[in-house]
């Protein structure tokens, strides 16, 4: 009785301390602390997710919970790790998160964005790449670039992603030392020197929305030559790069032709960065099944998802499977739930919930939710 | 409500009592009578109904009775509430269980993020302690706080309909109950969702303030006016 009584009081006591870390610097964490959650900063969250960046049930969660913790899993320190240990000077090593709905690739990709804000990135974050190709509000702007003969411009969504650059990367662009290598001549009477500043180049985006997608175009440019020139080093993720390659798009022209993502001007510069033709980087992508239509998401291997083209075109990769909880993720998560009152009731229905959600994570969360 | 009728009560009557309707005799457990004979069991699917069995030793003699499968929503899951699916059955429209789960659902989640908020927001721990978080808690809580005590019946004397107060059922002032949550509920703006709405009303009826409350204040009310027409019931 009295050897039950004390594993009852071990089990609540481990359970009440093993979820949390009080390691909140990406760089520093290793194996020790995984499936333990670390608190983000409400500042960092704002200057790197503000505009997007969280999956949109992860957001809400944050206000419920009041704070922003993410669990320290195996595939984002496995890209740290490989960072670390890869050598910048060599071309860009381009890592590809995928696996199954739900199981995190997002949010290990805002992971490996603070880690990348931490030492010294200058960031080009995609949040969503079907909020381009693929959300259709009532009225999405489009019109037929100016400088790319038969292609197509989404100038809104442009300027708003260099609004996110830009925050995201105030620090970095207050800095003298990122200039442009060469003129750009938007019109007669718009230039842009050689020798400006870059923040020049995105504030002419954000003000002229006109140019905003030439303008990123440009910035692509600059950017690889910059890091080439080892002036910085720069960290790329884009979450569902897929969608790039999916053979359509839900955008249309004026002559209601459907619209192929090739043919959108993002596409390409975004297309062009993902290259390894440059060194000073580092690329983390993800295959996503929500990123394209539901019937021709039927696996979530990369291969199927990114099509022949997109499989070439990121060829030499690392893949990062991000998989469902394991025992003690699974452990950790329905500890956290407690402590956060999202889960309540007795011990016993963790094992129900488990078998029910499958130890997926968001699954998990959902499960959760009525309780 | 699941456990096991008396054999009596399930045989005896069909011999003794034929104004009743038959179904009224088979079964309180299924809405209409069933392909299954009189002498079929209602079955006992959750652990707690089970156990008392085992203690008295009753499950060996039920064991070996035919009984009547479960449907299919009726589980032994730990989340189980005969109340909750009680409730999802009032929601569902044209038999589509599946989706009004998910709105009752849903509606429990907006009650769960709007008490934990609260419950972050709030300064001592006094105040802490009085915020309810249990969804399912505040529901039952919400039609404690709106079953009506009394009911109202128009009797007709003289060739004037008199409403006459009157005692209710606990099944039917459940029923009221019910009824009055979800028609308060539908009586919204057409941009608000049923979830949303829904966990408002059952927030202020579990907090006794509100619509639903307010209605069954109002039945109340007119019964006491009306108590002098009460003699109509039996005259």
């Amino acid at each position: 009785m009295l050897s039950r009584s004390w594993r009852h009081f071990y089990r609540r006591y481990s359970q009440s301390v093993t979820f949390r870390t009080t390691e909140n610097s990406p760089s520093q964490h290793n194996e020790n602390q995984t499936g333990l959650f670390y608190t983000m900063d409400k500042d960092l969250c704002k200057t790197l997710f503000s505009h997007g960046g969280f999956p949109r049930s992860f957001a809400k969660q944050t206000k419920t919970f009041t704070e922003a913790a993410v669990m320290v899993r195996r595939p984002a320190l496995d890209v740290i790790d490989c960072i670390k240990a890869s050598d910048l000077n060599k071309p860009a090593v381009r890592y590809l998160l995928y696996g199954e709905n739900g199981t995190g690739k997002s949010l290990t990709m805002a992971h490996l964005l603070h880690y990348a804000f931490e030492n010294g990135y200058l960031i080009i974050h995609v949040p969503w790449v079907s909020e381009w190709l693929r959300r259709l509000p009532r009225h999405k702007e489009m019109s037929n670039s100016a400088t790319h003969e038969g292609m197509v411009d989404v100038p809104l969504d442009a300027a708003a992603w260099l609004f996110h650059f830009k925050t995201q990367n105030q620090a970095m662009l207050k800095s003298e030392e990122l200039k442009i290598s060469k003129d750009y001549v938007w019109s007669k009477r718009e230039t842009t020197p050689a020798g400006a500043p870059l923040l020049a180049l995105v504030e002419h985006g954000i003000s002229r929305v006109k140019y905003a997608c030439d303008v990123i175009d440009a910035i692509v440019k600059e950017v690889k030559l910059l890091s080439d020139s080892k002036v910085c080093k720069t960290f790329v993720a884009i979450d569902g790069f897929n969608c790039f390659f999916y053979p359509k798009t839900r955008l249309y022209t004026s002559t209601k032709r459907t619209v192929k993502p090739e043919e959108v001007t993002l596409t390409h510069s975004f297309l062009e960065l993902t290259k390894n033709d440059w060194t000073n980087g580092v690329i983390v992508l993800t295959a996503d099944q929500l990123a394209i239509p539901e019937d021709h998401a039927e696996s979530f291997l990369p291969k199927y998802l990114l099509y022949k083209k997109g499989f070439e075109h990121i060829d030499p990769f690392v893949p990062i499977p991000v998989g469902r909880y394991t025992e003690k993720e699974f452990l950790s998560c329905a500890s956290y739930y407690r402590d956060r009152l999202w889960l309540r009731g007795p011990a016993e229905i963790d094992t129900e919930l488990k078998l029910a959600s499958a130890a997926n994570p968001y699954k998990f969360m959902e499960l959760c939710a009525p309780l | 409500m699941n456990t096991l009728i008396p054999l009596s009560k399930n045989i005896v009557p069909v011999v003794a009592n034929f104004s009743k309707p038959r179904w009224e005799l088979i079964s309180r457990h299924y809405a209409r009578p069933t392909s299954f004979p009189d002498f079929f069991k209602n079955p006992v699917f959750r652990k707690e109904d089970q156990a008392p069995l085992v203690e008295s030793g009753e499950l060996a003699t039920l064991a070996k009775a035919p009984y009547k499968p479960p449907g299919v929503s009726e589980t032994s899951s730990a989340y189980y509430d005969p109340l909750v699916n009680k409730v999802i059955n009032h929601v569902m429209e044209m038999g589509k269980k599946k989706l009004a789960r998910s709105l009752v659902e849903k509606a429990f989640e907006n009650i769960k993020r709007k008490q934990i908020e609260r419950y972050h927001l709030a300064s001592s721990d006094a105040e802490k302690a009085k915020i309810e978080l249990d969804p399912k808690v505040v529901l039952h809580k919400a039609i404690e706080n709106s079953k009506p005590l009394l009911q109202l019946t128009p009797v007709k004397r003289g060739g004037i309909t008199y409403q006459v107060p009157g005692p209710i059922t606990e099944n039917r002032s459940e029923f009221l109950a019910i009824k009055w949550l979800l028609e308060a509920t539908n009586d919204k703006e057409r941009t608000i969702h049923f979830p949303e709405q829904f966990a408002w009303e059952l927030l202020d009826a579990a907090n006794n303030t509100g619509k639903v409350v307010k209605r069954k204040q109002d039945i109340h009310r007119q019964c006491e006016a009306n108590r002098a027409y009460a003699h109509y019931r039996w005259q």
